[in-house]
């Protein structure tokens, strides 16, 4: 396809919209009250709250069960996450070997006795990494593309092991969402922003849910009381 | 006024639209729903030049015919308070969907909205404009229902008939698996598809014989014909086949191919 | 599996309804999801309000589509994407086509996506020399089989245990001799996982595109759309232009909204926003990124008053509580949206002389809108569909003398009443002990079920009558 094709087909696309719906166009400022008008239906049309603290609402959703593969605890500080990514390899019978990301604040932990630079195109490796934020609604984290967060850390190995702080685990998706439109405004979005809530699952044979289809078979979510 | 109780029924006139169906294939539930109104305490009168509500025309996409039978309706029935149906679906058809073929004739479009204004199915009528309830209806023996699909999702027709039916005496209920699941019949969907329609009629009666009750009940001729037929065809004699303003009425009911066999020797009286 | 084509309807129909576990095999799947639908609902309150607000973004968004589409055009190049327009199936899958041949792409990595199927993107790249990989599950499995999807959200759902036991032990390189489903998902793990590393390029579609960012949104339950589009040097994203929303911030109601229809889950395990190409530094992703927008009749469904079909948002309950989907599958409309959304949607891809029977295929029982999380009036936009038909005179001549022959004697109350009174003479002529077990002209009724008999006279006629009596009795009192 050429470019002068493409011109022609956009054009196509605008005058087909503009024939189709013959009110006068609104200005962009309108638009954008309509559109902010919108999202104060929230308020609702969303799930009831397990729990006023949202890091312990994450919790209890984990505990319940709901989140697919998932296991939660908690840890004073970040220093502690060494024992329990340890802890983790004793549940899971694993040998201590995990690929830990490769950020100031993970790399400068003591890890004594635990291997850090797996190789994690080898199947069945551990992943341990930092999220930016969690979210009590859906039992998620959230990371997003930069320098210190290879994207598929959070996808190659077949244990992953999060670690969130308490003070940025949100109530609601929206919470979320309003810091990535602020974020979108200064045009600074990062190239991927990952909302994940649980394991990688399928149910494609028969119904059957399996996890592990391609991502991550168990994922432990290590809520960080002070960081 | 939609759904709200008439504290002054017996001053209102209501037109009886008989359905084509009832018309001709079970006039018992005519007179039923005239009983069973004028029990209610309204002033019933049937009009002469009544014929169908339209939906084949409608259902086809046939606009232009759907006009045409829409226009004689509104003209015989549009100068009574109430114009009731004994069907979901027809009740449906004038009340919803009338107005959609009139966008384009304002005047035709008001006579249309009136007339929805003051279109109701009859079961719904009987609980929420007349706040009727069966006196002295006895019957031993179960029923289950089949909430027909118009009725139920077009007109929110679904407690309603249980709550005429709860004042029978003796007359237990027994849940019917999937109630609410259309039952194939879909007018015309019925004869242009009749292999997916007997598909979904099968599944239907299968869910009716599993409740072993004596009665199968329902709002809506077109669906009763087709899960009695169905039942008939499969041999499954043993469970009868009524609409429920048969039923209400008290008489003895006789159940549909009883009553037609009854009156295949030339009785035509159906009272 | 040959698929089948949607001007074959009647033929497809006979075919499925004549498979013998076709409906164990449907069910399988629908009845576990609309129970956990109809869970995932009832445990969310605010389901009714939150519809509301998906159908009123979805509303937003339809009415001023040229200002988001713009301002995601906008967005989206100023973060390095390279963005493109088709108006047409077959412009987008040119584009495609051009991009892959201009990498020298030898391995596509596909995540699933319904607009790909669409607009014939697996059929092209399987007549080019690139191999296609399908990383979904799913769509891995109906690609081995050879098969069309037969289902928007469960592709493969006609495909039993049994069957992927036989593709994956003649197609996997090293696969497992169990039976197991567990035992089956890590066979696949194996096999696509060296794909997913070494395939040239990424395709995916696309369930949302914000505006504010110029971002594509995947959801999924694997993470096969992450491991399809972070690897390889180039991304390119497929997506209608119905996707657009204003910001993440309306997505997230939407998702509420498509897990719980979908599956009934109350989230996906992974939901990404993809943002144009790698950013210096970064430690992973595509360092070229391709978003083809795509019109193929959405604009049409604009002009033609269908705008509410644009809400769509693909997650398949319409379907899964549809009694003639359950009861002859996907692959009878012979298209690629199946179900209620699909016959509204393919006449308007396909032509509505190619998909109106599919149109007629419809009880009009109204459960798909009462599913529906967008509110679309399903229902009422296929009998619209029918009246589009009927006034362009695409339905066959029988049914249109017939339906007219009605309308004409039903616009004319007497005469209405005198054929019915003789309609019910010539029945009588017919019935046995109550039943009419055939006659002429009813086949259609009575090949699978009987007509119960009238009784001798119509209702007016006995009405009447009784009238008649009961009034000349008051005379003589």
């Amino acid at each position: 396809m050429n470019k002068q094709q493409e011109a022609i087909s956009r054009q196509k696309i605008f005058d087909a919209i503009k024939q189709a719906s013959p009110t006068a166009p609104a200005n962009i400022d309108a638009i954008q009250k309509e559109a902010l008008e919108l999202l104060s239906l929230n308020e609702d049309a969303r799930p009831a709250a397990l729990h006023d603290d949202p890091s312990i609402a994450l919790e209890m959703r984990v505990e319940k069960g709901l989140v697919i593969g998932t296991s939660c605890e908690r840890i004073a500080t970040l220093a502690d996450l060494p024992n329990a990514v340890k802890t983790f390899f004793a549940k899971h019978k694993l040998p201590k070997v995990a690929k830990v990301q490769e950020t100031e604040q993970l790399q400068s932990l003591d890890w004594n006795g635990i291997g850090i630079n797996a190789d994690i195109i080898e199947d069945d490796t551990v992943g341990v990494c930092l999220a930016e934020y969690g979210i009590a609604e859906t039992g998620s984290f959230v990371v997003s593309s930069s320098k210190d967060m290879p994207i598929l850390l959070n996808f190659l190995p077949l244990y992953l092991v999060v670690a969130a702080p308490k003070s940025k685990v949100l109530a609601f998706m929206d919470d979320y969402a309003l810091i990535a439109n602020d974020i979108a405004k200064q045009g600074t979005t990062p190239r991927n922003i990952c909302i994940i809530s649980g394991a990688s699952g399928t149910t494609d044979i028969e119904g059957v849910l399996v996890q592990g289809a391609h991502g991550p078979e168990f994922l432990h979510l290590v809520i960080v009381d002070d960081l | 006024m939609m759904n709200t109780k008439d504290s002054q029924i017996s001053d209102k006139k209501v037109g009886l639209f008989v359905t084509c169906l009832v018309n001709t294939m079970r006039p018992s539930v005519g007179f039923a729903s005239v009983q069973l109104l004028e029990e209610a305490g309204c002033s019933v009168e049937v009009p002469e030049l009544q014929s169908c509500c339209g939906q084949p025309s409608f259902n086809s996409g046939d606009d232009e015919g759907t006009r045409q039978v829409a226009k004689q309706v509104i003209q015989h029935f549009e100068h009574f308070d109430y114009l009731v149906v004994p069907s979901g679906s027809c009740a449906s058809m004038i009340k919803k969907h009338f107005v959609e073929v009139f966008q384009d004739q304002p005047e035709w479009l008001t006579r249309a909205e009136h007339l929805a204004s003051i279109t109701h199915e009859l079961l719904s009528f009987l609980v929420d404009i007349c706040d009727f309830e069966p006196k002295n209806v006895s019957l031993d023996g179960s029923y289950t229902y089949h909430d027909s699909c118009s009725g139920l999702r077009s007109l929110g027709v679904y407690e309603q008939p249980r709550k005429l039916l709860s004042s029978v005496e003796g007359l237990e209920h027994k849940q019917l698996t999937a109630s609410t699941e259309c039952c194939g019949f879909g007018g015309t969907f019925c004869v242009k598809y009749t292999d997916i329609s007997n598909a979904i009629v099968g599944e239907k009666t299968e869910n009716i014989v599993a409740t072993k009750a004596d009665y199968l009940l329902g709002g809506d001729m077109g669906c009763l014909m087709n899960m009695a037929g169905k039942l008939n065809r499969e041999g499954h004699t043993e469970i009868k086949t009524l609409h429920t303003a048969e039923l209400l009425t008290g008489q003895r009911p006789e159940a549909m191919q009883n009553k037609a066999m009854e009156n295949s020797g030339g009785n035509d009286a159906s009272k | 599996m040959q698929a089948n084509k949607p001007q074959n309807f009647y033929k497809n129909v006979s075919e499925a309804l004549a498979q013998p576990n076709l409906k164990a095999i449907i069910r399988r799947t629908t009845d576990k999801a609309d129970a956990k639908r109809a869970e995932a609902v009832s445990n969310f309150p605010g389901f009714e309000n939150a519809r509301t607000q998906g159908q009123k973004i979805k509303d937003h968004v339809i009415k001023h589509m040229d200002h988001y589409l713009a301002e995601f055009e906008k967005n989206a190049k100023a973060q390095g994407a390279i963005v493109h327009w088709a108006s047409t199936g077959e412009e987008a899958t040119k584009i495609v086509m051009d991009i892959c041949k201009q990498h020298e792409a030898k391995k596509i990595t596909r995540s699933k996506s319904m607009l790909g199927e669409e607009i014939g993107l697996s059929h092209a790249l399987d007549h080019s020399d690139m191999e296609r990989i399908e990383t979904d599950l799913a769509e891995h499995i109906i690609q081995l089989a050879g098969d069309p999807p037969s289902h928007i959200v469960w592709p493969a759902m006609h495909r039993s245990r049994e069957d992927v036991v036989k593709l994956f032990r003649s197609n996997h390189k090293s696969p497992t001799q169990s039976e197991e489903i567990i035992d089956l998902v890590r066979s696949a793990r194996r096999d696509l996982r060296t794909k997913f590393l070494t395939s040239d390029i990424g395709i995916s579609g696309s369930n949302f595109l914000l505006a504010d960012s110029g971002s594509s949104c995947t959801v999924t339950n694997e993470g096969n759309a992450e491991l399809t589009i972070t690897p390889p040097k180039v991304h390119i994203v497929t997506a209608g232009i119905e996707k657009l929303v204003p910001s993440m911030a309306h997505a997230v109601p939407l998702l509420r909204l498509l897990t719980r229809s979908a599956t009934g889950a109350e989230i996906t395990q992974y939901i990404t926003f993809h943002n144009g190409a790698k950013r210096e530094g970064d430690a992973d992703g595509p360092e070229v990124s391709h978003i083809v927008l795509v019109d193929n009749g959405r604009t049409k469904m604009l002009a033609d008053g269908m705008e509410e079909m644009l809400r769509c948002i693909r997650c398949g309950a319409c379907m899964n509580h549809c009694v003639v989907y359950k009861h002859i599958g996907g692959h009878a409309y012979g298209s690629v949206y199946p179900g209620p959304m699909g016959s509204v949607l393919t006449p308007h891809i396909e032509g509505l002389e190619v998909a109106n029977k599919q149109t007629h295929a419809c009880t009009l029982n109204g459960r798909c809108e009462e599913v529906c999380p967008v509110n679309i009036p399903l229902p009422k936009l296929l009998r619209a569909l029918r009246a589009k038909s009927w006034s362009k005179k695409y339905e066959p001549i029988t049914n249109r003398f017939v339906v007219s022959a009605y309308a004409m004697l039903a616009s004319r109350p007497k005469l209405f009443q005198l054929s019915s009174s003789m309609g019910v003479v010539m029945m009588k002529l017919f019935s046995r002990k109550g039943w009419i077990q055939s006659m002429p002209f009813t086949s259609g009724w009575t090949s699978n079920r009987d007509l119960i008999a009238p009784e001798s006279k119509t209702f007016m006629q006995q009405y009447k009558k009784q009238r008649k009596s009961s009034n000349t009795a008051e005379k003589q009192q």
